[in-house]
């Protein structure tokens, strides 16, 4: 129990942590200039005495901890309301939105990982000039060039000159980009990593013995990184919830980043604050799972 | 030889003419050969807030797909009969008669009849609150069905902009699901039916292929891109749009590309600047400094920029070559060029300097407004610009706590929805100073209750006048939205409005060739 009592506390760090992500922007909704009942008056035409009732009628005319704690005590019971700007559920919504965004992240996230931990450890085993420049390269990439850039650069040699991909709701080029800058992330510090555990006793022994590289990679040498890999591939999917909006966003794909930016735009805040409660917990999941899996993995954390 | 040559120069002429008849021929062959049907039209518009048409909130540009009206507005602004085959008004402008067109089927296979027309009159007079359609429905006293192809309706006074609005009043089926709160899933008359709708991002729209004009629509579905973010101007250089409205900016490369055509929609946008008439501070309730502050804006300088060579001058709030435009008004516009030293006489006579004075100075996020302001600190004046996206600019505006604004307003299916932004009590007054002008009430009111048209414009000229006096605010001219047609659709030209399909153009006769 004491070896996991750390997850548990970590479990309601993270809780806490997504609670306060909610009321915090709860509370930003409010203060942003206007709300939906601006919009909905710069749109349809309502005189100012509709637009009064119109408030009254969403509720608007309460106290602002009232309103949020009527929200709060729905969102709990799994209730997050009806978008005020489209008349919908925004469960429906969330559930049309979040496979894309699913999608869009565990693709780039496998692409990411793959490519980092294939070049670091081709890298390591093979000594290369040329796989070094390469992780290099693809770190400094990560570092200087933003992702939406390099989305516009894709869409134009991709889209325009080759024509092979089409500029609008098309996954595979997000998930390359996204990838490549996941990957960019962390495959300097994973062949760092490998680096050290090369010089491990174990590994010169395995050295020793005439194994092949690749064998000495793969089965001594990768678990010895395998913690470090996982608390970067951690953060890395943490890191995801902002670069899939950018990708969203410039691809105009339907998930759950461009769901927010334009619930922000339309001042819809029930969608809004599901879709930033659904994110909140997901990241409390992500880093859980991932600490959980540390300790599983590498006892020292336990110690 | 000579006369050989002249022989066969005769017969060459000869062959030659009918040659060119044949080509001729040929050409009227091709031009009347049947257009390609089928394929999938992607065209990105403006969005679409809603899946109850009744319950639309501004952007009126899809609906029209899936649902008609009894009237349409044609491409010139005029009104044309669409679901209802013609129509007559009483000589007092108090009662209508619409015949209905035969043969027309919903999307379920029910035909339309005057029982559903007026159920959805009194739907929309009944349900609806907010909106100018459901403010119009107010004036209705009776809608009756005479058989099923006749419905009369009855208001308690005069409202001439009714056929125009009744284009905007789409006639579904009372069978649709939600009708009796919020429609799922309209059922109307269009070509293409409700498809899929995800809010924000698309919606699919199949054909609808019992419609009742034959061999419309030529395409299986159109497929409405309703995204804000995604670049339209590469995608369709990629070929992923077929239409799509653009930015002026993005023209260049368009253009270069070879791919599109640019057109345009046929009302234009009106740009003006405003003050603050609602708690106009002083000095800048001062008539004679709000014609100072106009006479410092140039506005061809402004309209070139806004509007490239599309853009025109003028001061009032439709374009020439609209019904309601007066070109001896237009000729004698007093702000038609910048004149710094008048507005310095003026300012000195109303005993304002202008550098002891901040203007603050509101504006969406747009360059235009930028080099307003940079022309009215030539004045001296000092500019607090605070530039917001549109909900916000909404809000400040709201607060009348601001001096001077520069704004837009875009096509309407009829003047008076220019006009009644300036009433007192009128509809989201905020972009035009929220003016509270009791005398400009009764005038607008007595343009809208006049049936005579060269009448009813006499009385919104004098409405205009009347702004001018008081300068509430000042025309600067106007735009058109522009609209990118790929070069590989046949068929179809920008309308009057937003509208995507009306009586005598959109989607429904739109068709695609293969590139």
């Amino acid at each position: 129990m004491s070896r996991w009592l750390p997850v548990l506390f970590a479990l309601l760090a993270g809780l806490a942590r997504a609670v306060g992500i909610v009321v915090v922007t709860w509370f930003l909704c409010r203060v942003m200039p206007g709300d939906v009942v601006d919009v909905l008056g710069l749109e349809g035409g309502l005189s100012e005495a509709q637009q009064a009732d119109l408030r009254v009628s969403l509720g608007y005319d309460r106290p602002i901890v009232v309103q949020f704690f009527d929200w709060a005590q729905h969102a709990l019971a799994g209730d997050f309301g009806r978008s005020v700007r489209f008349d919908r559920p925004v469960a429906d919504m969330l559930a049309s939105a979040a496979p894309v965004t699913i999608e869009l992240a565990l693709g780039s996230f496998v692409v990411g990982v793959a490519l980092a931990l294939g070049l670091a450890i081709a890298a390591t085993s093979m000594k290369s000039r040329l796989l070094e420049a390469a992780v290099d390269g693809l770190n400094i990439w990560s570092i200087a060039v933003p992702t939406f850039c390099a989305g516009v650069l894709g869409i134009i040699v991709f889209s325009l000159w080759l024509g092979w991909l089409p500029v609008i709701g098309s996954l595979i080029l997000p998930i390359i980009i996204i990838g490549l800058d996941n990957a960019g992330q962390i495959v300097k510090l994973v062949r760092e990593d490998l680096a050290e555990a090369v010089m491990l006793p174990h590994v010169r022994t395995a050295r020793a013995k005439g194994l092949s590289p690749w064998r000495i990679a793969v089965v001594h040498v990768l678990p010895v990184a395998a913690p470090i890999v996982l608390v970067l591939s951690g953060l890395v999917l943490s890191g995801l919830v902002a670069g899939t909006l950018t990708m969203e966003i410039l691809f105009g794909l339907p998930g759950i980043g461009s769901l927010m930016l334009n619930a922000v735009h339309g001042r819809d805040l029930p969608v809004v604050l599901a879709a930033v409660t659904v994110v909140a917990v997901a990241l409390v999941a992500i880093n859980t799972l991932v600490d959980a899996l540390h300790r599983l993995i590498d006892p020292r954390v336990n110690r | 030889m000579l006369r050989s040559s002249s022989s066969l120069t005769r017969r060459h002429l000869l062959a030659s003419a009918a040659g060119l008849g044949l080509v001729s021929l040929a050409g009227r062959v091709a031009s009347a050969a049947p257009e390609p049907k089928g394929g999938v039209l992607r065209y990105a518009t403006l969005g679409l807030d809603t899946s109850d048409p009744h319950r639309h909130t501004g952007s009126i540009a899809v609906q029209q797909a899936y649902v008609e009206a009894l009237t349409s507005i044609a491409a010139d602004g005029s009104v044309e009969p669409f679901l209802a085959e013609s129509f007559d008004v009483s000589p007092d402008g108090r009662t209508y008669r619409f015949k209905l067109r035969q043969g027309v089927t919903f999307h379920n296979g029910d035909p339309l009849t005057a029982a559903d027309v007026v159920a959805n009159i009194e739907r929309v007079k009944s349900k609806v609150k907010g909106g100018w359609l459901a403010s119009a429905m107010k004036l209705v006293d009776g809608a009756s069905a005479e058989g099923s192809g006749i419905v009369t309706l009855t208001l308690s006074k005069p409202y001439a902009p009714l056929l125009n609005l009744f284009s905007e009043l789409w006639i579904l089926s009372p069978k649709s699901e939600g009708w009796t709160e919020t429609i799922k899933t309209p059922i109307g008359t269009g070509p293409f039916t409700f498809g899929t709708w995800v809010p924000k991002v698309k919606l699919t729209a199949p054909a609808f292929r019992s419609y009742w004009r034959a061999g419309q629509p030529i395409v299986d579905a159109v497929e409405f891109d309703l995204s804000d973010g995604t670049d339209k101007s590469l995608a369709l250089r990629a070929g992923d749009l077929h239409i799509a409205n653009i930015q002026r900016d993005t023209v260049e490369a368009l253009v270069a590309s070879g791919k599109v055509d640019i057109k345009t929609l046929k009302d234009t946008a009106w740009f003006s600047i405003a003050f603050n008439n609602r708690k106009p501070r002083p000095p800048f309730d001062d008539p004679r400094v709000r014609s100072a502050i106009a006479l410092a804006v140039d506005k061809a300088a402004v309209m070139k920029f806004v509007g490239g060579d599309k853009g025109v001058v003028t001061n009032q709030l439709v374009a020439p070559g609209n019904v309601y435009f007066d070109k001896a008004l237009h000729d004698a516009d007093p702000f038609a060029k910048p004149d710094l030293a008048k507005a310095r006489a003026l300012l000195a006579d109303a005993g304002v300097k202008p550098e002891d004075h901040t203007i603050e100075f509101v504006s969406w996020v747009e360059p235009y407004p930028q080099i307003v302001v940079q022309m009215v600190r030539k004045l001296g004046f000092k500019v607090n610009h605070v530039a917001l996206d549109d909900i916000g600019a909404q809000k400040r505006l709201g607060q009348y706590d601001w001096d001077m604004n520069a704004m837009s307003s875009g096509p309407r299916a009829d003047v008076f929805l220019r006009w009644v932004r300036l009433m007192s009590d009128g509809p989201n007054p905020v972009l035009w100073g929220g003016i509270q002008d009791a005398e400009l009430d009764r005038t607008i009111t007595s343009a809208v209750e006049q049936p005579d048209l060269a009448r009813r414009k006499a009385i919104y000229l004098d409405a205009t006048r009347r702004v001018a006096e008081k300068v509430y605010f000042v025309v600067i001219g106007h735009a058109p939205d522009l609209i990118a047609v790929a070069r590989t659709v046949r068929g179809y030209e920008p309308g009057f409005t937003w509208a995507c399909h009306w009586a005598s153009g959109g989607v429904a006769r739109t068709a695609l060739i293969s590139a």
